[in-house]
């Protein structure tokens, strides 16, 4: 049979060039050397080789380890790996890729269990094993008899280990199940013509020939080989692999059967081969236990694999080729009867990333009967559906598979699986969009999850916005960029320059305890968009308590740092003057909890309470306000995130120099404040000292917060010139709302000193 | 099928910058299981090449060798045969076969490699094999000037051992081929 090809193959191919050495006469040596960089030498072969056995190792260790007393085991190891690599070597166009070794695991796992039972058959029965010829019984030790060899070693091994079998007389006595098994094994009846079905010895033969079989889809359609193939398949005419064509026709299929489950699908972007790669590549051999599993590919291959040929079909238009037979039908159905069983949860996430999570995590407890009778049943509709899946659906499929990524979530590739095994070049592509979707939505979570908390009544508009803000990256970068220059440009002030910049470089690792840094998000925020005036109120609340405790130096570095942060100032318009506004509202709120503060609290407890302040304050000012500076406030989050790494440890140090009230100090730094956000840990450090300042003192440092701005605001332009032309347009229009701003500082000053 | 190499006296940077580029193309990690470095590297740099091919790498020290803390002689064990380095300067006259077999006998090796003389032997006697290297730069020598590069190549299997040598003359690489056998697997 095919046991002689296989042994030839064998040795053929996994050669040790050694032995190839003694038979072959003087090979080249300068080709054949064990450095040849040779492709054709021997030892490049087997340095290949080795390579391909290594990864062949890597997985056959991971394979079935809740089976592990069989599958792990050398001798079945051994087999696995030998019979792959052939069948690698032999098809070097597929290579080796990950969940050959499930789709073989099983098959040898089937010989085996029917080897084993049918020793233990042998044991029993004996009597029945025996060759019987004209009445007489020939045992197998009369070598004179013809029989089959491979027979031999095994009935002997029966014959001493067999306990004494049960007294049965006659064949027909014994179970039916046991009567085949018996006559399976007779070398001489009439099935036995066949030679000898189930043979210990060529376990591994058989094992190899049926997975090839399997592989190549032996002239039929569904060849398991084409799952694997990068290129797209030869009678097709898209230009995809089949593993896409198949998982577009899969959804076709859905669609047909049920469209609302269809569309919601295809509304998150849940692209079928996230889930159909593994489910096809391997038969589903990863959604079920290896019992279920053999039930179903029962059922699989009972069907017949002939390709349909569909007479008149022209070339245009073509038919999903690997699918294109009724067993490709009854795996689609099945694969969709699957989809179909998770449908009320599917229907209910609102996330592609759940979706996979619940399609990736196939439920184990399932009627696995019901599951196959369903997909039965949609085993005619699949036919028809593969027969007509126009060529349409996989450009847009294509197309859509780009538009995906701007729009909804992408889930990451890491969810199917470590066996997607999709080309490698679309995997990073589709990585690299994942992650940097997936960072953007993290920011835009760590600042929804903190305004939450700050505004629980906002979040509509607010994410709204943030999603417009997503879109806006033009000038941000500028942004950071100046920042991180204009922060060169100065040295003591820039200190706090830089620590501001670092708490919003803290803000997104650490959104879950800073509920401060939401105001200073705002202030960045305000910072990045112009013409928003309302933004700056709470980075100036966090700029005017932070202002106490700021540095040593003596107005004359304010001033220079003035100059600084009025670029800042000039370039994010208005964020220092309106850094003040809020404070009008904060005074009323602000007594109460400062005075409940205990300033022993720990810096976590003293952030949020006075982040409940700012919560306070914030529900008095108007809505847009807020939401406006929270989208600004995270985008410069965000950018300063990007921008800035090395200012955290300035940062650090700026704030650690806590001083007593010195307002003059108080004010340059207010308005750096106002300008920058800083570390959020600086800050919690901050806002403890700052209980202790009285109002008043608040009300003073806006005070000359204010002189300060205006006087910058009346430079002259020239640093406002260094500054891009962005940021030029920008600074611009926030002049002039940063005038207005600062008109609104001024009264809510007045109040304060009032009180 | 364990790939073992042999080089030495490369002499860099003093006498020579590099090693050939085609010797360099050749030698790529990965393939190789150990290193054998006859000596006169003689700076770090060349050990830390010599690192990034194979990270077993046993050197013996010579008498240019800025790193002085190389053993003089060293023996390792590789599969069924014993090997031996050494540089080969202390042994007089230099590159005499039976001095080098007294050195082996004493080392108590199947294999021994040295240098120093620049110059690519293979002696197979009766208690083993005396291989040199050559110089890998084919940088010249105090007793030689002419000097083709050349390097060693052991494929240690069981009881036998392949020895390719490489060698750069006149720009191209010429691979020869010895086989030696171990008559008796005793570890004694």
């Amino acid at each position: 049979m095919n046991f002689c090809r296989y042994a030839a193959l064998r040795r053929q191919l996994l050669i040790d060039p050694q032995v190839l050495k003694n038979g072959s006469c003087s090979p080249d040596v300068v080709m054949d050397n064990p450095l040849s960089q040779n492709p054709d030498s021997m030892w490049g072969r087997f340095f290949r080789n080795a390579e391909l056995e290594r990864m062949v190792d890597q997985d056959l260790t991971r394979l079935y380890p809740e089976h592990g007393s069989y599958f792990q085991t050398p001798g079945c190891q051994g087999m696995l790996r030998r019979i792959l690599l052939l069948w690698c070597l032999r098809h070097p166009v597929y290579g080796y890729r990950q969940g050959m070794h499930e789709l073989l695991a099983p098959l040898l796992y089937v010989l085996h269990i029917d080897l084993e039972l049918l020793s233990e058959v042998r044991k029993v029965y004996e009597d029945h094993f025996t060759d019987i010829i004209d009445g007489f019984s020939f045992h197998e030790n009369d070598w004179t008899h013809k029989f089959d060899f491979k027979k031999l070693p095994e009935y002997m091994e029966d014959c001493n280990g067999s306990e004494s079998p049960v007294k049965i007389n006659s064949l027909g006595e014994l179970e039916p199940k046991i009567q085949t098994i018996v006559l399976l094994s007779d070398a001489y009846g009439t099935e036995g013509e066949l030679g000898v079905v189930l043979s210990e010895k060529f376990l591994e033969h058989d094992a190899h020939c049926m997975f090839d079989a399997l592989m190549n889809g032996t002239g039929g359609a569904v060849a398991m080989a084409e799952f694997f193939s990068p290129s797209p398949f030869g009678g097709s005419h898209t230009m995809f692999p089949p593993i896409i064509e198949s998982s577009a026709a899969l959804y076709h299929l859905l669609s047909i059967i049920d469209s609302s489950l269809h569309s919601h699908l295809v509304e998150l972007g849940v692209e079928p081969q996230y889930f159909a790669l593994r489910w096809l590549r391997v038969l589903f051999g990863r959604e079920f236990a290896l019992e279920d599993l053999l039930v179903i590919w029962d059922e699989i291959f009972a069907y017949e694999n002939t390709k349909f040929n569909k007479p008149g079909t022209n070339d245009a238009e073509s038919n999903v080729g690997v699918l294109n037979s009724s067993r490709g039908a009854l795996i689609a159905a099945f694969a969709v009867s699957m989809i179909l069983q998770l449908r009320s949860s599917l229907l209910a996430t609102e996330n592609a990333t759940s979706c996979l999570q619940r399609l990736l995590n196939f439920p184990v407890d399932v009627d696995l009967l019901k599951l196959l009778a369903k997909a039965k049943s949609l085993q005619a509709l699949a036919v028809e559906a593969i027969n007509s899946t126009p060529l349409l659906i996989l450009p847009r499929l294509h197309g859509r598979r780009n538009a995906g990524f701007t729009k909804a979530h992408i889930p990451s590739l890491d969810l199917t699986s470590p066996r997607t095994t999709l080309n490698m070049a679309h995997e990073s592509y589709w990585e690299e969009r994942w992650r940097v979707l997936h960072m953007e939505e993290e920011r835009k979570q760590g600042s929804a999850a903190s305004a939450e908390k700050q505004v629980p009544n906002r979040k509509k508009g607010w994410s709204e916005r943030v999603r417009l803000r997503l879109s806006r990256t033009k000038c941000d970068p500028f942004r950071s960029k100046a920042t991180f220059r204009k922060k060169n440009e100065t040295d003591e002030g820039r200190k706090n320059i830089g620590g501001d910049v670092d708490f919003g470089h803290k803000i997104p690792a650490e959104v879950e305890e800073q509920d401060v840094k939401d105001t200073n998000f705002s202030t960045s925020e305000t910072r990045c968009s112009s013409g928003c005036p309302g933004n700056e109120e709470n980075s100036s609340n966090i700029s005017d308590l932070s202002t106490p405790v700021r540095g040593t130096n003596d107005y004359v570095n304010m001033s220079g740092r003035s100059s600084v942060a009025s670029n800042f100032s000039a370039e994010e318009n208005d964020t220092d003057s309106v850094n003040f506004e809020p404070l009008q509202a904060n005074p009323e709120s602000s007594p109460l909890p400062v005075s409940e503060l205990d300033p022993d609290d720990d810096t976590l407890n003293s952030t949020q309470n006075y982040h409940s302040v700012i919560k306070q304050a914030a529900g008095i000012k108007e809505r847009k306000l807020l939401s406006d500076k929270f989208q600004l406030f995270w985008k410069f989050g965000r950018n300063i995130n990007e921008g800035t790494s090395d200012r955290a440890a300035v940062s650090e140090d700026a704030i650690a120099c806590d001083s007593g009230s010195d307002c003059n100090n108080v004010a340059g730094s207010s308005i750096v404040n106002g300008c920058n956000s800083t570390s959020g840990i600086s800050k919690a450090e901050i806002i403890d000292q700052n209980l202790i300042f009285s109002l008043s003192d608040l009300g003073q440092s806006m005070l000359e917060n204010i002189q300060v701005i205006e006087s910058v605001f009346q430079q002259d332009p020239d640093q406002m010139g260094s500054l891009e032309n962005c940021k030029n347009a920008i600074v611009g229009e926030g002049h002039i709302t940063a005038m207005a701003a600062l008109e609104e500082l001024r009264k809510i000053s007045n109040l304060l000193s009032e009180m | 099928m364990v790939l073992v190499l042999a080089l030495g006296d490369l002499h860099i940077p003093h006498r020579a910058a590099d090693l050939p580029p085609k010797f360099k193309s050749m030698l790529v990690p990965g393939k190789i299981q150990h290193v054998i470095c006859t000596g006169n590297l003689c700076v770090k740099e060349v050990h830390d090449y010599l690192k990034t091919v194979c990270p077993d790498l046993h050197i013996a020290l010579g008498e240019y060798d800025e790193e002085t803390r190389y053993p003089e002689t060293k023996t390792l064990t590789i599969g069924q045969f014993k090997l031996g380095v050494g540089h080969g300067h202390q042994v007089i006259p230099w590159g005499d076969l039976d001095s080098l077999a007294m050195l082996q006998r004493q080392l108590d090796v199947d294999i021994l490699v040295t240098g120093h003389t620049h110059q690519f032997t293979a002696y197979k006697h009766e208690a083993g094999v005396v291989i040199n290297p050559g110089s890998a730069t084919g940088s010249y020598s105090s007793i030689n000037y002419d000097v083709n590069p050349s390097f060693v190549l052991m494929d240690i299997d069981g009881l036998r051992v392949v020895v390719y040598v490489y060698e750069l003359i006149d720009g191209e690489v010429k691979v020869d081929k010895i086989d030696f056998k171990k008559t008796t697997a005793s570890s004694t």
